[in-house]
Formats: C-alpha cells, structure tokens, sequence
C-alpha cells in the first residue's frame, strides 16, 4: 500500500519537473517571437509547480531516506545503531506533526485568496505543506516501526 | 529589539545549541534546522509555527531557485543522452597519456561537466557512477577515487554557469553575468592544480597511463563534442548580453541537452529521460527542502538581530581588503562543514556583506571569496555533500577518505589564497568583456 503511493508519488515528482521547463521556455519564447503572446503568468505558475515539486521530492526522500544527515558516531551494534536512528525519527515525525497543524492553519489562511498574477487560489499552495506533512508521519512512521523492532531485538521484516 | 522576550544572545544559544544536537542525534539536516527554530515560536508570543511555514513557503516561491532543479536536469540529460560519452571520450584523447590518466580523465571531464551544468551535486553523483568503479579495476585506491571525484565534481560552481553565482546574485543583487566571467579564470587555475596533485600521485604509487591518443583521434573526438562544448558559449553568451535572465539560461541549458540527445546524438528513450526526470526532482527536493528550514533559521537569526552582536566587534578590526577577504573565506570554510552551500549563502552572505561593503571590497571579488570558499564545503566533513555521495556510491565511509581530501584541497587552499590576495584574478574577464557590469 504504501509502496504504490510512493510509486505514484514518484509519477507525479518526475512529471512536475518536465512540466517545469514549460512555463519558462514559454517565456523565453515569447520574447523573441510573436508566434506565442507574451503571457504574464508564466513566471508565477513556474514558482508555484516549483513549490509543490520540492514538497513532493522532499516527502520521496523520507520514503527513501534520502536527506543528508551527519554521522558523527563511532561503529555501533545494529541494535544501538537502530536506537539512534530511532531518535531521529521521532524527531522527524514531531516535524511532520508541525507541518500538519500550521500547514493547515496556512491553508485555511489562503482559502479566500488569489495569487496575484494568474488568479489561482492560493490554498492549491498552501495545501502542499500539511500534505507534505501526513506523508512523512506515513514514510517515517513506517521506518520508526522497522527501527523499533530492531532496537527491540526482533528481525526486520 | 521591540517586543522581543528573548534576547539575542539567549536566542542564539537555542538555536545553534538545538540545532547542534540534533545534527549529533542524526536527524538529517534539514529538519534539525526547522526543528531548531521551534522553541522559539512556543516561546515568543509573537511568533507562532505560521511564521515557519510562511517562511519556508517564501523561500520556495523563488524564481531564482528555479535554476536548481534545471541544472541538474541538465547534468542528468547529459548522462542518459550521450553527451558525458563523448566529452569522456575528447578528455581521454586529451589527458590519457598523462599519468594516473583515469583520475586525469576524471578531473578533466569536470572542468567539460563545470562549462554546461551548474550544480556540483549532479557531477559528484554521475561522475562517482562513471569513475569510482573504474578506477577501483585499474587499481587505483579506493580513498584516492572517491576524495578526485568529490573534489573534483566542485569545480561545477566555481566555473559558470553556476548554482551558487545565480543564488549569490540573486539574494545579495551582483551582477549574475559578471559572476560568471569572474569564476572562469579561478576555476581553470582549481582544475589545473588538482591534475598537478593527481600527477604527483600518479607518479609516486604508480597509477596506470593509456597510450597517447594520436592527432587525428583527437580531431574526431573534438568534432563530435563541439555541439556539446557550444553550451556554454550559448549560455554565458546570452546571459551578457541579456538575452535571458539566469533562471532561463538554465532552461536553455535543458532545452539544449534534450535537443542534443534527442536528435543530434540520438541515444535517450524514454525510460532514461523518466530516470532523470524522477532524479532531479528527487535530488532537488532534498536539496532545496534544506534550503527552506534554512531560511527559516537565517530569518529568526536576523530577526534577534544576532548577526549584528556577533560581528560589531569585528568591524572595528580594520582589517584592509585582503584580511578582511581571509576573515570571510574562514567563515564560509567553517561554515561550510555543518551547511550546503546555498542555504550558507542564504544566513551567512548577507550577514557578510557589510563587512565586505566596509572594508572596500568589491562585490565580485567578494562573491568570488565566498563562492570559492562554499565549494570547498562540498567535501569537507562532517557535511560535505560531493563527498557523502562519492561516499556512498563507492560504498566506503567518509573517515576513511578524510586524509586525501585533505590532501588534494591543499594545492586548491592556495589558489583560494590567490583569488583573496589578488582581486584581478576574478575581476579581469569581467572588466575586460563587460566593463558596464562593473561600475
């Protein structure tokens, strides 16, 4: 179940990113020739898949655990190493919590605006965050249960 | 300060103090610093949680961070649609006959790789695929592969176009287009040191060479590379004569690549343009989710105004362009260990500025001081981000590659030294191609 979200998540991420260059070839274009009017919302609607192509490769890289982090420890046992690693996710997980609650507090804040440029309602942003937010409790949650039976003596399954 | 309960100092300590233990306790980077900015939004009764949404979502909405995703866009097409192939193969005819001609092939394809993709992550991971194993069968040792490949791999922002250039000028207004002029000259000098350090220990372990490639074999390499090596030409061309703002010369870079695999060397389908598609928003996501959190903090640090407190007693040093340009170079060196570049530029840039302002510097060589500088962050530890994924593709551990990054950044510490001591260095293209930049 969960490894069919983060395939379609990963879907959706590649996509968002060959429809980045639209927009700002668009612009490019426009520029040079008059085939294609000079549009003015190309550069905002550019920002605004950009937002969601970050949140979306952020929340694959907790699925892959793929954010850099630090490794200042000497070699520990795969029990201990697990326990640390165990830290670090409720550390994680409390971050996702975060971003649930005042990501939706976010979203209700844009829930009667407009962007400025192209007239988009601004939730369609805003929602990026408390969404981000739930798949990381998902990904992380489901790491922290792998550590937690390793740091607990049982085998990973 | 109005209304603050905290003060700066108290503040400081919170953050740093959070911040550092949590990067201890191995939680990745990007959520230490978010995490690190939050018990001071429980405690402030002017801040909430919003104010870190809010400003992770400012630093996303950014044109200019556009640039990231494109260039490694860029370096991914490279990759799967045969134009790495052929500049590895122009660079064999080139360097091969050299000793350790591998490992020269490695630095020379990098200073090629710097000329069309911007972004030293994208080169540190195709390049740690294409070489390490390589040169592990030739039988070069592993700690020497992986510390030439990540060290190498910085060349991408030293030499234009660059990630860190459009970043630089974007947040601290410097011309982009003379930014790009000014890392040509020390970019070449960084690239010819390290294939000076790879000879030296080429020579004294005794690291394979190929046979010298012959004129005509040279001829055809370079033949077939040349719509490749035209990149940067297109690129830093019409950035200075205003073609195209920075972000879309990075998408004329993609544009570019994609016509280049698609029609001219004719080798991507579509499960390789899907791969490099789902990598770059893999890789941009991480990297730029940093890059937000980042901000964040940078954004309380300014807001206790602890930037200031830190550095009022160094304004009164009077420390002359070239001390002050050291005292800079220090910062960004330690910094550069604990952060990734951009977000470095992002909290540390503009807190430096007034002091590069103060002492007479000019932006350029400032920018060049700190750009320079951040690149030598990409491989040292404990957050070297060229070196974690040279590390983790040749599946070694970072300590054990320590001693021969240390090594090779030497001769590279030395070149740094010249672009702080002697501002033409980076000033001299610029002046000469686009005085009008310069004011």
């Amino acid at each position: 179940m969960i490894s069919i979200l983060h395939r379609v998540l990963n879907v959706l991420l590649a996509t968002s990113v060959a429809i980045l260059i639209v927009p700002v070839s668009l612009q490019i274009f426009s520029r040079f020739t008059s085939i294609i009017p000079h549009y003015i919302w190309t550069e905002e609607m550019a920002r605004f898949l950009f937002v969601w192509t970050v949140m979306l490769g952020a929340a694959v890289g907790v699925r892959e655990q793929a954010h850099f982090d630090v490794d200042l420890w000497p070699d520990l046992s795969p029990r201990l190493n697990a326990g640390v690693k165990l830290i670090a996710s409720v550390a994680i997980l409390g971050f996702a919590l975060v971003f649930v609650w005042a990501g939706y507090e976010f979203t209700r804040f844009g829930w009667n605006r407009t962007s400025e440029l192209a007239d988009l309602p601004l939730w369609t942003i805003h929602i990026a965050w408390p969404i981000t937010g739930l798949l990381w409790l998902i990904f992380q949650g489901q790491h922290a249960v792998k550590q937690l039976r390793i740091a607990l003596g049982g085998s990973a399954s | 300060m109005m209304g603050a309960v905290l003060s700066p100092g108290v503040a400081a300590a919170i953050l740093f103090g959070t911040f550092f233990s949590l990067m201890f306790l191995r939680v990745p980077i990007a959520f230490a610093l978010g995490l690190s900015c939050l018990p001071i939004f429980l405690v402030e009764p002017r801040l909430t949680a919003q104010n870190l949404v809010q400003e992770t979502f400012n630093a996303f909405n950014s044109f200019i961070l556009l640039a990231v995703p494109f260039f490694l866009l860029t370096a991914n097409l490279m990759n799967v649609g045969g134009i790495t192939d052929r500049l590895m193969k122009l660079s064999r005819t080139m360097v091969g006959h050299f000793p350790g001609g591998l490992a020269q092939i490695n630095v020379v394809l990098s200073i090629f790789f710097a000329g069309i993709s911007g972004s030293s992550t994208a080169d540190a991971a195709s390049q740690s695929k294409i070489f390490i194993e390589a040169q592990r069968k030739e039988g070069y040792d592993d700690s020497f592969s992986v510390a030439i490949t990540a060290v190498s791999a910085v060349l991408a922002v030293i030499i234009p176009p660059s990630i860190l250039m459009i970043v630089w000028g974007g947040i601290l207004t410097v011309s982009i287009g003379s930014l790009f002029l000014a890392g040509i000259i020390p970019g070449l000098l960084i690239g010819l040191v390290q294939m000076a350090t790879v000879h030296v220990y080429a020579k004294r372990r005794g690291y394979p060479t190929y046979p010298r490639a012959t004129l005509s074999a040279f001829a055809i390499a370079m033949l077939v590379s040349i719509p490749a090596l035209m990149t940067p030409v297109i690129i830093i061309g019409g950035k200075i004569f205003g073609w195209f703002t920075a972000t879309e010369s990075a998408a004329i870079a993609v544009l570019y690549a994609a016509v280049l695999s698609l029609f001219v060397y004719r080798e991507m389908d579509f499960k390789g343009l899907y791969a490099a598609l789902l990598d770059t928003g893999r890789l941009a996501g991480v990297t730029l989710f940093c890059v937000g959190t980042a901000s964040a903090f940078g954004w309380l640090l300014a807001y206790y105004q602890i930037p200031k407190v830190i550095l009022a007693g160094v304004g009164a040093w009077d420390l002359g362009i070239t001390g002050t340009g050291v005292f800079i170079a220090v910062v960004f060196l330690i910094v550069g260990c604990f952060l990734d570049a951009i977000p470095a530029i992002i909290i540390v840039g503009t807190i430096l500025q007034p002091l590069a302002v103060k002492a007479g510097m000019h932006p350029v060589h400032f920018a060049m001081v700190g750009i320079v500088s951040l690149a030598f962050g990409l491989v040292t530890p404990p957050y070297g981000l060229c070196l974690m994924i040279a590390c983790s593709v040749a599946g070694i551990r970072i300590r054990d590659v320590i001693k021969d990054t240390m090594i090779m950044l030497m001769p590279m510490l030395g070149v740094l030294l010249l672009v702080i001591a002697w501002p033409d260095v980076s000033l001299i293209l610029p002046r000469l191609i686009s005085p009008e930049f310069l004011k």
